[in-house]
């Protein structure tokens, strides 16, 4: 099931030239409405990708997980940023494999973080920061040369392509694991199983929960004549509609546990374990392995 | 305040999961003994919305919004134990489905702002709130101070985390291997962002919230703060402004001998002949300086020297309540004689 397009615009039903007549947008209420509708959008669509055939979703979770953390480890201690280019164009690779859309897969990934990083980086480049061999001198200060160096554009290169490639490698781990796959994969793997119930379970209410912040809005909005403030009523707003939030949700968790005891449920679970070692799991810690073994062999070759 | 991955070295994070790791465990065993089989759909509840009061945005009076961690009030109404569960869940979402924190960094990031936050923000409240009757502004207050202080104690670790990198890790040629940043530079950084606006943010938040869960869901506020009155039933007994006042004062008094520890003299403050001429490419104290420098030679206890060198706090403390005893008949005088003004004032234009 996805949320059709037309449901999650913005600005429903206005004509999109403006000679209608333009609505005062950019309200932090809007803000979170949009943000919430993206996120629902991103999570369901996900969701509908980890369930298209492809070559890691066929992989046990369990070994998935522990194939991708030690590739994280991996990418975490190469050193040359020629190395890390290229783990980086192996996950999109992989992700081709796996019956990803790679515009989307690549979109995903230099969306938040590493353009975010980009800009925490960039100061970073320059001597004031870094000192070193100037290489590109933006002006002078008493006499010395001051601008991007040699040194700080290294650091800056190595950080954004080793978070580049982290964020890749989580991002295909959660595009082609079902959630509820993924939690029983780390069940499997150890995790208490308080902690499994709990994340699966919040999992679940995050969405009710979130529909009632967005009805508090909505609901907000239609009372709301002419532009919305900005100020201290806003804010009152927003702490009101958390300690509502906090309030509803306190009621609901007893109600659930009623429900649940009366269900059964004794502070224990039964996962399903339908889950087994065969050749796939066998050939992906071999493909884990080698690639591992060749970023780090490779990198000791480089930074030589 | 999410480290993402690739930030931090993986020995770091190794240490962060080495403490976060086992104090999870312990809050697990602590928040079971407490609500029995309740624990799950409270926390699965909780989780849920400490995710998204990291999502609200609050609008700061400069015109921008920043969004609040929410630790602070979950520490508040659940407990810090609670607080840390619901905390780490809500960071695991975000690593895992929005790329938002790292998943090796996770550690880090429980260990700032799943753990130390909610502790540090329970203690501030417990310290300012006291036992306070549930509804009194005290609480409100103490809210507020509580979100501000471990939301900035928080970043400060952050801060920490990240600005030990690069003197740790680097390669030959000095090329730090993960963050760039000295902690010189990390701490100002994270520190400013968050004493200004972020800070403000989630005091905001969490004292609004209070004041909510006062004004409409007391039940609410109760199930974290067994024993406590709702409302003030008798009067207690109040201190009067005078005497906190006083207290205060005494207090600043005798701390007053700590200047004596600290190393250098301010800024500016130097006489002539301690100025380091060679640092300031100088050959001799400037004329000018030289010839005013001495021109007030009747200060009574010159340097706060009046208890000799043997015993120099005593001349700190007698300096000090003899600079409070002048400072404070000036004041009382031009106090009375603004009174007096005034009144002839009134008195003419009635």
């Amino acid at each position: 099931m996805t949320t059709p397009a037309w449901l999650l615009e913005r600005e429903a039903g206005l004509c999109p030239c403006g000679c209608i007549g333009k609505r005062r947008k950019g309200s932090f209420v809007e803000k979170t409405l949009n943000g919430s509708a993206g996120l629902l959008r991103q999570v369901m669509f996900s969701d509908d990708l980890a369930h298209r055939p492809g070559l890691l979703q066929r992989i046990d979770p369990r070994a998935k997980v522990i194939g991708f953390l030690a590739l994280l480890v991996a990418v975490s201690f190469v050193h040359s940023p020629w190395m890390l280019l290229a783990c980086y164009l192996a996950t999109l690779v992989l992700a081709g494999i796996s019956g990803l859309p790679v515009v989307f897969f690549i979109k995903r990934v230099w969306l938040f973080i590493p353009i975010f990083t980009g800009i925490v980086v960039l100061p970073a480049t320059l001597s004031l920061v870094t000192p070193g061999e100037v290489v590109l001198t933006l002006w002078h200060w008493n006499g010395h040369a001051q601008g991007f160096t040699a040194q700080g554009l290294r650091a800056a290169a190595l950080l954004i392509l080793r978070v580049a490639g982290s964020v890749s490698l989580v991002v295909l781990l959660t595009l082609t694991t079902p959630w509820a796959r993924l939690l029983a994969g780390l069940r499997g793997l150890g995790v208490p199983k308080m902690f499994i119930l709990v994340i699966g379970m919040a999992y679940r209410y995050l969405f009710h929960l979130l529909t009632s912040v967005m009805d508090m809005y909505e609901a907000r909005k239609a009372r709301t004549i002419g532009k919305q403030a900005h100020d201290r009523t806003a804010r009152r707003f927003v702490a009101a509609t958390a300690g509502a939030l906090i309030g509803k949700s306190h009621y609901l968790a007893e109600e659930v546990h009623q429900a649940m005891t009366a269900r059964g449920f004794r502070g224990d679970s039964k996962v399903l374990k339908s889950f087994r070692f065969g050749t796939v799991e066998v050939a992906w810690f071999a493909g884990v392995a080698v690639a591992a073994a060749l970023a780090l062999g490779g990198d000791s070759l480089l930074v030589r | 305040m999410h480290i993402p991955d690739g930030y931090l070295s993986p020995q770091t994070c190794g240490v962060a999961f080495a403490i976060a790791v086992p104090t999870l465990a312990v809050a697990a065993r602590k928040v079971k003994r407490v609500v029995k089989t309740r624990h799950v759909p409270t926390l699965a509840l909780f989780s849920a919305v400490s995710f998204l009061v990291m999502m609200f945005n609050i609008p700061i009076p400069d015109g921008t919004t920043a969004h609040a961690v929410g630790g602070a009030v979950v520490a508040i109404v659940l407990g810090p134990w609670a607080a840390m569960i619901s905390v780490s869940v809500a960071l695991l979402f975000q690593a895992l489905l929005f790329g938002d924190g790292g998943v090796l960094a996770y550690g880090a990031n429980v260990l700032n702002i799943a753990i130390v936050m909610p502790v540090v923000a329970y203690g501030v409240y417990k310290l300012i709130s006291g036992r306070a009757e549930l509804t009194s502004a005290r609480r409100v207050v103490a809210a507020a101070v509580a979100g501000y202080v471990s939301l900035t104690t928080a970043a400060v670790l952050t801060g920490i985390e990240l600005g030990i990198q690069p003197d740790l890790f680097h390669d030959a040629s000095g090329t730090p291997l993960y963050s760039p940043y000295h902690l010189a530079q990390t701490i100002p950084a994270m520190l400013l962002a968050h004493l200004l606006v972020a800070g403000v943010a989630e005091a905001a938040l969490t004292a609004g919230v209070i004041l909510y869960l006062q004004r409409a869901n007391l039940p609410l506020l109760q199930v974290n703060h067994p024993g406590i009155d709702v409302e003030a039933t008798t009067e207690r007994r109040r201190f009067r402004p005078i005497v906190v006042a006083g207290i205060a004062v005494g207090i600043m008094t005798l701390l007053t001998p700590l200047g004596l520890l600290a190393p250098g003299g301010a800024f500016g403050e130097d006489a002539p002949e301690d100025l380091n001429l060679g640092s300031l490419g100088l050959s001799a104290v400037p004329e000018g300086l030289n010839r005013y420098a001495g021109f007030w030679q009747h200060a009574i206890f010159s340097g706060y020297k009046l208890g000799g060198e043997t015993h120099p706090w005593v001349g700190y403390v007698l300096s000090a309540v003899i600079g409070i005893v002048v400072v404070g008949v000036v004041v009382f005088l031009i106090g009375k004689a603004v009174e007096a003004f005034s009144r002839r004032d009134t008195l003419e234009k009635v």
